[in-house]
Order: C-alpha cells, then structure tokens, then sequence
C-alpha cells in the first residue's frame, strides 16, 4: 500500500524472463514496493492464462525487485477512484485481482514465489495461493487490512483459516507482522532459504527443467535452513492465541485477552489487545465472520464472498471507514483515523450480515470464476 | 439399475477390448498425458459434482439458512472449533480433512476421548448458559450446538445430552431453587458429572412400573434407596460405568407404608476422586452395537442414605416428620406433570435423526453424482448414478420427505422452547409422533443410502453405513417408537371423545379440518391438480379424518361389548398404527406449507414447491392405507406413482444444491463424498 505517484509505462510494470521451460516474473515498481495497480494485475492474469496453455512452461518463479516481494494492492488508487464517485472502478479492480488469486490457487504449473522481503496484503494473494513459497530472514509478513478499514481480502480468509489453531484469525484481525522463520512455522511459507543462497536456488531449479512436485521441493530444500524463532516470536504463545481467539465474537476475544492480561504485565497481550483496539470496529467483525465462514469452504467461495464483502465496503453503505483508514494511514498519514461506528457494540449483527448479502443494485453481479478444469478437491467446499 | 451381468447389448469382444483398455491405462497411467483419451474413460477420472453439475437455481445460503433455521453463525463457530482441533481425530483423504472419532478404537478408549472432547468444548465455552442462562433465545442456541456435536459423533452428543438435558433437565424441572441453587452452575461447569437413572432391566417405557423402592426415616431425616431385586437395577444409565460423580434416581416413593408412585431423587455414586460411593454398585453395560463413546452401566442401590433435601420436590414433598404433601392428589396427574418437561429428550432425538439422515444424503447424492456404472451404448460412457431413474427413486424422495421433516423438527424446537402449560398437551403428542416418524425415517434413509453407496456404504469412513449402528438406538430411548405412536391415538381419541361429548368443534393440533366436511377428491387426477396444497392437503386430512372415526368406532364397539378400555386399545393396534403415521405425516406437511409460506423469493419457493409435492405424493403412494380404505382409485394411484416419478426428473438437476443447503461441511461428511479415486489411490495407501 504505497502513495500514489504516476507509473513508468505498464509493460515494464512486471519484468518477464525465460530461463529453459521456466518464466520468471518479476514485480517491477520498487519505489511504490511493488504495490500492485490495475496495470500489473491484469497482466499478471494474461501471463498467467497465455502460460498455462503453453506446454513448453513447466515452472513459474515470481519475485520483486527491491526491499519488498510486494506490499499489498494499490488501494490509495482504488480510493481514489471510488472518491471521484465511481466504485464500480474499484470493483473492477477487485473483480480481476480476485480472478487472479483464484487462477493461481488453482493454477496446473507449480509457482515458487521468493519472498525475500515485505509481503502485505495483495503480495499475499499472488503468492501464498501458489504451491511453493520460499522465505527468507528478510521476509515480514502481514494482513494489516483492519487498522485501513478494509478486511483481509484476496482470498486470506481461505489461507489463513487454514492455519493452525486460530491463528489465522489472530493474524487477519491484529495486522501481526510474521518473520521468515514464523511463515514456516506457520506453514505460511513452505520453504525457509537465506537470502544469499537465493540466486543459487534459482539456479538450480532452473537447471532441473522439470515440473515434478517432488523434484521441485527436494531441490528448493537442498538450499532450505530451519531457522529459529525469535524468543518473542506469537508462536511460542499458541496456547493464548487459541483460548482467545477461538471465541465466537470480537468482544469475547478482547475480554479473553484483557482476562489473561489481568494481573500480569505481558507485553504481547497487551500490544496485541492494543492492535484490536486500533483497528475498524467494523473491519475486525467482519474480518472475523469472512474467516470463520472460510474455514468451511474452498478458495473459490471465499473470493465469492470477500468480493461481496469489498463491494460493499467500497459503496460505504454500512461505514466509509476504508476510506478513513486509507486517509489516516497512506494519505494524510495523521495515523489516527476516526472509525465510525466508532465501537464494538455499535456494529450489530444485523449490518455485519449486510456485508455478506448480495449487493442489491441492477447491473451488479456475484464475481464469476472462471471454470477450471484441473480444481484440486482441496479449493471445492460446497458451503 | 442394470442388472450385474452382461448386457446384450453389449458383445463380449467389445467388452474384452474395453477391459484391456482400462487396464493398460492403469499400467501407463500418466497423470499429464492426454487429457481427451481421459475424458472418455469416465471410470479414471474424478470430476468434482461441482464442476458437472448446474449452477445452483436458488440461492444455497438462503436455502441453508432456512433448513438449519436459527443461530447458523454459532453453528458455524463450533464446526470451527471443531475442525481446528487435534482430539477430533482430523484426518486427510483425498487431500481433504475429514474429523470423525476412531471407531476402531476399543470401547474404554472412546469413551476417554468423549470425555475429553467434552473438556475442549467446556474450556471454550461452548456450554456457558446452558442451564444458568433462561428463555428461547438461550434454549436455541443450547439445540444449535448439539445439533452440531450430533453431526460430528453420536456419542458426544449423547455424553452432553445426558448431563444436561437429563441430569441437568431434571434439577431444573423436577427441582426447586434449593436444588437449582446448589447443582445448576456446578453442572454447567462440570464440577459434577450428572447422569438419569430411570430405565430399569425390567421396565423401560413403562417408568410406572419400576421396582426402585425408597423409603423415609424421619429420625435421621433420610431417605433410603433400595434395589429389591435384579429386575430392579438401573440399566443402560449413561455415563454410569465410567464418570458420573452424581444421578437422578427414578424411584417409587413409600411413605408409612403407602406407595405415593414414581418420584426422583439426587444420589452421589462416586467421589470427586472417582471411587464408587458405599452401598452402590456399578457394572457395565459391556458393547454395544453403537454408541461406544457413551458409558452405560447398571447400577444397584443397597439401601443408600440421601438427605430429605435430595428429593426433587416439585410436585411433591415430605416433611422433615414424615408426612406426605403433594398438591396435585392424584398419582396419575402426578406423575403426568412429573414427566411432562422431559419432552426436550424426544425434541432432540427427532432434530437429530433429521440431521443424520442429512448426512447420509448428502454422501450418497455426492456420491450418485460421480460414480458410474454400465454404459447404456455399446462402449459408450458408463452412466451417472443418479441419472438411471431407478436411482432417483431410491434417493430423492427421500430427500424430499428429509426436507419436510426438518421442517417438522424446526417447528418442535419452537414449540418446545415456547412451552407453556397451555401447550404440554400438544408437545406431548407433537413430540412423540415426530420422534417415532423422524426416527424411523432415519434408519430408512440411511439404509437406502449405504446401498446406493455400494461397497464404499461398508466403510466406516464413509459414515452411512457406520450411522446405522449409532441410530438405531433412537427407535427405543426416550419411548419404543410403536408405544409412542399408539400414545399419539390415544390422545386424538381422547380429543375425538371430548369434541362429540361436549359437542365442540376440533382444536389444536391441526385437527380443525375434521370441522368441515369431508374433502373430495376428483375423480381424475391432473399434474395440476395434484402439485396443489389443497390436494395433498385433502388427501392428509381424509386418512386422519377417516382412520380417527373408525378407530374410534373400533374402541366403542370392544367397549360395548363388555371388554375394558385398555384392552380394546391393545387389540386395536393395527388401526392405532396407522393413525398415529396418518397425524403424523398430516402435521408435518402442515410445517411444510407453513414454512414454504414465509419464504418470499421466487426460485426458493420454487423449489420447495417441488419437494413438497414429493413429500406429498410419495407419502401417498407408499402407505396402503389410501388404497385398503379407498381414499384414492386404483387408477388414482396409478397417476400418483406417474408423477412421483415425474417430479424425481425435475429434481434431478437440483440434487447437488439441495444436498448443500444441509450447510454440513465437508469435513463432516467423508471419504466418497469427494475424490473417493484419490483417496482411495495407491499412493495414498502408502502414506
């Protein structure tokens, strides 16, 4: 989520290499830390559809340029759009970066994306979806989506919900950030690789030619550390994190928490309890039903449901907090957003539900996936 | 289906040639070789029913919202709870996560594991409330739960309801505030492990027969529980055998040589530390054929000292000097308004069968919706299950009559969280006749299923066929089904008796159109004519009507001939029979109808409009009695069965939909619900 500057020319936005069968796609807009605009996603999706259907390709490597692997989708442009009174711009925004997410969840090549930097929010939906996602100490890892009035979209409710326990839903609803060692141990990231011996691993698998799952896998793990946590790391505090974050509404989950923190001076609870606070009171409950209905489904649902859920966060029917949020933390960068419903309480089941719910003008429509013929069983849940 | 040997059709070459095709396949299977030589060998690929079948024509959520009825978001947070979880035995198949208990693991062992799932739920506070917490509100949350622990396991479910609802019911509804005072919140928490002694070895529906004697001794102000003889243990008590810190004991109460009837008290059977209590001794009740998470035994009491306060005295009490009081002065009354509030056991059998045979259905119309078998060309594609005719037969009505009576058990958990005395009588009757028809629509369906599923019905992976050992006990516990519906004709009679007494009109219970006329029912029957309420309505109500007045007829006749009230009802089971399925069905329909009147948007109601006529249609062709007492022609019945196989096509396309609007998620269903190929592969069997 970077400020909006004007863009080199689109082609340049994603640089493209061939190397024997492999592409090696790379995310080319390093001031902006390769924040993805309309532009970048609808050409990610081209050369992800030209490519499938090339039988010469048997690996995809997608990587970025710069201090960040890619820090989100450019929602400062999206809001822009929307503020100039259209949000049908932003919707189609959404609608493609979805499809790609989608196309990549379920994609028949195998995709090593090398997170050897920031990975925020969109950089998330084009990689975590992927088979192989290698991390590296200089991954930092976040969904911050609920301190910008917005949710964890790009079908997080579908990986996060996936994760161990409840953490998913402590990292959807407090933004925590992850280090390389954490996405592994999370399973986040498939792969820890040092940085340094990165280019090598490119190298090699380059050299392999192959798209054997288990070739690719044993050679990215020839070039694989088990790092180690941090002592202060979330992970050593799943116990907690599960108690907490496993309660049926946010209010119960913060009550848990200020239960635990009661009498003790844990740092941890307390900055995360603080993060909950921080955050949209409307982002963190409906952040928190997207993640529990994605639990029970496959990854073509939730897009359905989170595109649902972004349309009607952008028409601001319910609360125009994204655009708060967006003003507070990438515009005027006051850090200080005026949320509004402004607490917990304030936000009733009833307009949680509006969320999830059709958007009720003419010419809208649920975002329609495109049939694939390969959908592994794991993506389908009938829910 | 086509029969198992060859067809004619098909010549033995052209079978030889296609054998060796599949097999060399096997052989050379390369999983990126050409994908068009793949798709025409149906027998090696699996294609989600997802990707097959049409875009769903209503809307499932909806749908979903309506079947499940009330707290779907709670019910959504406890599968969470549930799948996120190690102690529910997560398992991966096909690439999907399955939870189910390991029921190859011996009876001791699932019975720890129940206990412990119990734990998780408690320390996430799925139980909060469910005794301290009051009103309808509060009760449907407590029903949504165990809709869900039911959907997981028999057993936990089972486990959960006995301390609650039995144990807990009981203190609630049979206690005072003394009582309530003292065990509600400690039960809610789990500091005692209730469990409800009621059934003995020699008498279980019959509860006024029991041989339990307890008497008073007003020097130590006690009252003491005997066990007189081995006909009088307790039997099947849950949670008996291995946790119950506490029981409910069913007893008759003697006072100075009086016998007062049937009364309940509070024993202790173990200590905190789990040593069985002097002067009881428990046994237990070994295997069974279902249910072995759940801890049956049996108990004796041999004379066992509880205090005066234990007797949970509702309705009645004894005073600390010995003398019996009770407001209501006869024993039958008495003990009508002792049993009347533990109707919640029958609420919640019935919801649960429903939801079982939910289960069932959406495994085996998955599975119809993937596997073939025989082609019906020479070497032309193997057919879909569910598209021979004969298939759709077998499973959809069923689905339809599931549809309908998960409407009927909406209904029941309404009426029963909305009780008020005005009601009892009707959630009595409502009660049984749903629990006895729900119930043996479960076996039913789940019999069908496991068949249509064919070998992989056999694995207890794959939940159907496995469901069948765990339910079949819901045909007995809480009321034998045939007592139930023989309970349900005693109570329309007595409502038949007092409206021709007093020369009233029928009310409640749905029994008002026996105030009109007899419905006519054309002579020709029309697709039209038959997909209309009224119709099926008509129908319904002529079967009631009709099999009410010959039923009573029957019983003042034997009367008038000099045999006894009860006699002439024994031997005058066989209309007795029908007429409790003839009320029931006709009750159900009417939820049917009243649900599918509340719906406004147009698709939805389309389709239940289907399903309704179904449930309508195949209730008619299937009870004899329309044809035995001619409430339809012969040719009549003929057009019946034409159009319950037409509507079976026009569901056909809906199978898929309707299944996942049971809103069951997938990791509740099993195996052959999904990629039963991959599952079942060899490299799966290698890992």
């Amino acid at each position: 989520m970077a400020p909006v500057t004007p863009t080199s020319s689109e082609t340049e936005l994603i640089l493209v290499e061939e190397k024997s069968s492999a592409r090696i796609w790379v995310l080319n807009r390093p001031k902006q830390l390769n924040a993805l605009n309309f532009p970048m996603v609808s050409r990610l999706l081209d050369l992800f559809l030209e490519t499938e259907k090339d039988l010469s390709v048997k690996l995809i490597v997608l990587k970025g340029i710069g201090r960040a692997f890619c820090a989100g989708g450019d929602v400062a442009n999206v809001v822009r759009d929307i503020s100039q009174g259209n949000w049908r711009l932003g919707a189609h925004f959404f609608r493609t970066e979805f499809t790609l997410n989608y196309l990549i969840a379920t994609y028949s090549k195998p995709q090593v994306s090398i997170l050897n930097g920031i990975v925020m929010g969109g950089g998330a939906g084009v990689s975590i979806h992927g088979r192989f996602r290698v991390a590296t100490e200089n991954s930092v890892f976040a969904m911050p989506e609920t301190a910008l009035g917005l949710f964890p979209d790009i079908g997080a409710s579908y990986f996060l919900s996936k994760l161990p326990g409840f953490l998913g839903e402590y990292v959807g609803l407090t933004g925590a950030r992850l280090d390389g060692a954490e996405m592994l141990a999370t399973g986040l990231a498939t792969h820890f690789v040092p940085a340094q011996r990165i280019s090598s691993l490119e190298e090699a698998l380059y050299k392999a030619n192959s798209s054997d799952l288990g070739i690719i896998s044993s050679i990215i793990s020839e070039f694989s550390q088990v790092p180690t946590l941090k002592e202060k790391s979330f992970y050593h505090r799943l116990t907690i994190i599960n108690k907490s974050f496993s309660r049926r509404t946010v209010e119960d989950i913060i009550s848990t928490l200020e239960r635990e923190a009661a009498g003790s001076n844990d740092d941890w609870i307390l900055s995360t309890i603080q993060s909950l606070k921080k955050a949209s009171p409307t982002s963190l409950k409906i952040s928190l039903r997207s993640i529990r209905e994605g639990r029970l489904q496959g990854v073509g649902k939730c897009l359905v449901r989170e595109y649902r859920m972004v349309c009607h966060v952008m028409r601001g029917e319910m609360s125009k907090d994204f655009f708060e949020g967006c003003r507070a933390i990438l515009l005027d960068k006051d850090r200080n957003p005026k949320w509004q419903p402004s607490k917990l309480e304030l936000v009733s089941d009833k307009m949680v539900d509006r969320y999830f719910s059709k958007v009720d003008e003419d010419d809208w429509e649920d975002l329609e996936l495109p049939p694939r013929s390969n959908l592994p069983h794991h993506a389908i849940a009938k829910l | 289906m086509a029969s198992s040997s060859p067809s004619s059709s098909c010549s033995s070459m052209e079978k030889i040639n296609f054998r060796t095709k599949v097999l060399s396949r096997h052989l050379n299977h390369d999983p990126t070789g050409d994908k068009p030589f793949l798709q025409c060998s149906p027998c090696l690929s699996y294609t989600p029913p997802e990707l097959s079948e049409p875009n769903s024509f209503f809307d499932v959520k909806l749908m979903r919202k309506l079947m499940d009825g009330h707290n779907i978001e709670d019910r959504d947070w406890l599968y969470n709870l549930i799948v996120q979880s190690k102690l529910f035995n997560p398992q991966e198949k096909g690439g999907k996560i399955f939870v189910l208990p390991d029921y190859n693991q011996s009876m001791e062992q699932q019975r720890e594991m129940t206990m412990k799932r119990i734990e998780y739920l408690l320390d996430n506070g799925v139980f909060q409330g469910w005794l301290t917490r009051k009103g309808p509100e509060a009760e449907l949350r407590k029903f949504a739960f165990l809709d869900v622990v039911g959907i997981f396991d028999h057993s936990l479910a089972i486990k959960i309801g006995v301390h609650f609802f039995l144990w807990g019911g009981a203190i609630q509804f049979f206690g005072t505030k003394r009582h309530h005072d003292k065990w509600l919140k400690d039960t809610e928490d789990y500091v005692v492990k209730g469990c409800f002694s009621m059934t003995e070895l020699g008498h279980g529906s019959n509860v006024r027969g029991i041989e339990t004697i307890t008497t008073y001794d007003s020097n130590t102000r006690e009252f003491i529980i005997n066990t007189p003889c081995e006909s009088a243990q307790k039997y099947w008590i849950g949670g008996a055998a291995n946790h119950a810190t506490h029981t409910i004991v069913f007893s008759q109460l003697n006072i100075n040589g009086r016998n007062q009837g049937v009364h309940a008290f509070i024993a202790q059977i173990r200590d905190a530390n789990g040593n069985i209590c002097p002067n009881i001794r428990i046994a237990d009740c070994g295997h069974k054929i279902g249910l072995n998470g759940v801890d049956n035994g049996r108990l004796w009491f041999d004379n066992v000292r509880i205090p005066r306060e234990n007797l949970l005295n509702s309705v009645a009490d004894v005073s600390p000097d010995g003398q019996y009081l009770s407001a209501i002065k006869d024993p039958d009354q008495r003990f009508a308004a002792f049993l009347a509030p533990l109707t919640s056991g029958r609420v919640t059998i019935a919801v649960s069968a429903i939801y079982q045979s939910k289960i069932g259905l959406a495994i085996a119309i998955r599975y119809s919706l993937t596997r073939r078998a025989f082609s019906v060309t020479p070497s032309g594609p193997e057919v879909l299950l569910l598209d021979y005719p004969s298939h759709q037969r077998r499973l959809l009505p069923l689905l339809a009559k599931t549809y309908a009576m998960s409407f009927g058990a909406n209904y029941l958990k309404t009426l029963y969280v909305k009780r008020a005395p005005a009601l009892i009588k009707t959630i009595h009757i409502v009660s049984s006749g749903f629990k006895a028809a729900l119930t043996w629509h479960n076996m039913r369906t789940l019999q069908e299923c496991r068949e249509a599923c064919g070998g992989q019905g056999m694995k207890t992976e794959n939940r159907v066929g496995h469901l069948k050992g765990e339910y079949d006990v819901q045909s007995t516990f809480e009321g034998d089904n045939n007592v139930l519906m023989q309970q349900v004709s005693k109570a329309l009679l007595a409502e038949y008796v007092a409206a021709k007494k007093r020369n009233k009109p029928f009310e409640g219970l749905g029994l008002e159109h026996m105030n009109k006329p007899s419905p006519v029912i054309p002579s020709q029957l029309t697709s039209t004519v038959m997909r209309s309420i009224d119709f099926e309505h008509d129908m319904l109500c002529l079967r009631e009507r009709d099999l009410l007045n010959r039923f009573a007829s029957e019983i003042s006749q034997r009367q008038a001939q000099g045999e006894s009230k009860e006699h002439a009802f024994v031997m005058s089971y066989q209309l007795a029979e029908d007429l409790g399925r003839a009320f029931s069905d006709r009750a159900i329909f009417q939820t049917f109808v009243d649900a599918e009147t509340t719906v406004t948007d147009a698709t939805l109601k389309s389709i239940l409009g289907l399903l309704r006529s179904m449930y309508a249609l195949v209730t008619l062709e299937e009870d004899s009695a329309f044809l035995r007492y001619g409430y339809l022609s012969v040719d009549n019945a003929a057009a019946v069965r034409k159009e319950v196989a037409k509507l079976c096509r026009e569901l056909r396309p809906h199978a898929l939909s309707l299944v996942s609007s049971f809103g069951i998620p997938d990791a509740f269903l099993s195996p052959i619900a999904f990629n039963w190929l991959e599952t079942n592969s060899w490299s799966s069997a290698q890992r």
